[in-house]
């Protein structure tokens, strides 16, 4: 007996990986525009101490760091889908949680999730420009944003960019979990291929493949981000 | 209005998901100690550019890194089964843990390798040349000189990779494992519920992230590169940061 791969069948679920991929650059470069966004915010309110906020997302973002995200996931689909039920019950709606969408539910979970690690970044990011860059900026008259746009972007991107990357890929890869609270995915397509023939391993390898490729394409983006951005930091000041 | 979230199934479903943290806790150790054994091997492959091995070694890390977990879960699950029947072994009846197990190594040890590569790589050329013009041997100059630096300088990457592993067990129940997140389905059958207990899971891994945290970050100070070299800055190794998720 060899080993049992049907090879024609890989090539198939490929094709069908493939047409899933806008799915998965839905639920990952959505959640990293919002987590970027968020996470900004989240950063300034940490770094400089805006009362009573940065309290409360210091404990957020540890305590959300040490979830797992399928766990963040579950939760808040339950959450959502109990509360969604219970409200439509007291309103005498014609409706349940099985018209909400999966997808929605999951590109919030993620998002939050991205929030929550890119928040980091842009802490580690803010706090890598040394004190004396803002004090010299001040000092020769700049505004707040002046000196932002100027001085400190210019110096915390490059710390940032590979960190984000990071992220990116992490999401890309978190992106899988979501087809544990039923998305259509990657996996749940190619798996829903493969129900009628039980060729599941295929299914997986075909998803693995297309995972793999879309990692490699943002290492590489980021990679050549990096090296854009790392111009500034190559000395000729004149 | 019902009650959507129920405090006393909160705090009552805290004993039985604790009753199978063991579970848990043996995959990250197992995953840890064999994928540290594992890594250091692909580490030295790539390290000392071993031809064949170091291409082999390079393109297992890339692959293993950029698939979810999810994914190579369900490969080594059903793949490792069909490759071993193509050579007349026959493994279908090996518990699932196996299976379990045989996955964290798999992929702790492409993201150990990494970590073990750029902290030996991170230690500067003339301290091996500085323990050889001494007279120590090659095997005495790596682990009296360059080993402890190595592991100075691998100390926060190995805390980020140790909390993201504990993270990643929490999809072993996909497997049918029951571990703490396993044992959920268990408890709801009976409450018909599952969001008490599934919030109560999330509190047990935040402690236990949280405690393993601060124990790397404790060893850090204790032991970390910045401390016992004055005024050594290590850049921040962007590159091998894992994102657990």
């Amino acid at each position: 007996m060899g080993f049992q791969f049907d090879l024609s069948f890989l090539i198939f679920e490929i094709g069908v990986a493939i047409k899933y991929i806008p799915v998965v650059l839905l639920l990952s470069i959505v959640p990293l525009i919002i987590g970027l966004l968020l996470g900004i915010g989240i950063a300034i309110i940490r770094l400089f101490k805006i009362r009573p906020f940065d309290k409360f997302f210091t404990v957020f973002v540890i305590f959300l760091r040490g979830v797992p995200l399928v766990l963040q996931l579950t939760i808040l689909y339950l959450a959502v889908s109990l509360s969604f039920d219970s409200l439509a019950k007291t309103f005498g709606l014609q409706m349940s949680s099985k018209d909400l969408s999966y997808t929605l539910i999951a590109v919030v979970g993620l998002s939050i999730n991205a929030t929550v690690y890119l928040s980091e970044v842009m802490r580690t990011a803010l706090q890598s420009v040394p004190v004396g860059q803002y004090e010299a900026a001040y000092s020769v008259g700049m505004t707040s944003r002046q000196m932002l746009w100027r001085i400190i972007i210019p110096q915390a991107l490059p710390v940032a960019i590979p960190l984000i990357g990071n992220n990116f890929i992490g999401l890309i890869k978190g992106s899988a979990i979501a087809s544990l609270i039923s998305v259509v995915e990657i996996i749940n397509a190619t798996l829903y291929e493969a129900s009628g023939n039980y060729k599941f391993l295929e299914a997986y390898v075909a998803a693995a493949i297309i995972y793999w490729l879309l990692c490699i394409l943002v290492e590489r983006l980021v990679a050549f981000l990096e090296y854009k951005v790392g111009v500034y930091g190559k000395g000729g000041v004149v | 209005m019902e009650n959507i979230f129920l405090f006393s199934l909160f705090i009552d479903s805290f004993p039985q998901l604790l009753s199978r943290l063991h579970i848990t806790l043996y995959i990250v150790v197992v995953a840890l100690l064999f994928g540290l054994l594992l890594g250091t091997g692909i580490a030295v492959a790539r390290l000392y550019k071993v031809p064949v091995l170091s291409q082999l070694a390079a393109a297992y890390v890339s692959f293993i890194r950029g698939i979810p977990i999810l994914v190579l879960l369900f490969i080594v699950y059903i793949g490792v089964p069909l490759a071993a029947g193509a050579f007349g072994a026959n493994i279908n009846r090996w518990d699932t843990l196996i299976f379990v197990m045989i996955t964290y190594i798999v992929n702790s040890a492409a993201f150990l390798s990494e970590i073990v590569r750029s902290a030996v790589a991170g230690v500067e050329k003339g301290q091996m040349e500085a323990a050889l013009s001494v007279g120590m041997t090659r095997w005495q100059a790596f682990s009296r000189i360059i080993a402890p630096q190595a592991i100075q300088i691998a100390i926060p990457a190995l805390g980020n990779t140790v909390v993201s592993l504990l993270k990643d067990t929490s999809l072993a129940y996909t497997l049918g494992i029951i571990d703490v997140i396993g044992i959920i389905q268990a408890i709801s059958s009976n409450t018909h519920r599952s969001l008490e207990a599934y919030t109560a899971a999330a509190c047990i891994f935040f402690v236990l992230s949280f405690i393993l945290e601060r124990f790397f970050k404790w060893l850090e100070k204790k032991i970390g590169i910045n401390n016992s070299i004055p005024g050594a800055n290590v850049a921040p190794n962007n590159k091998i940061a894992v994102v657990g998720r």
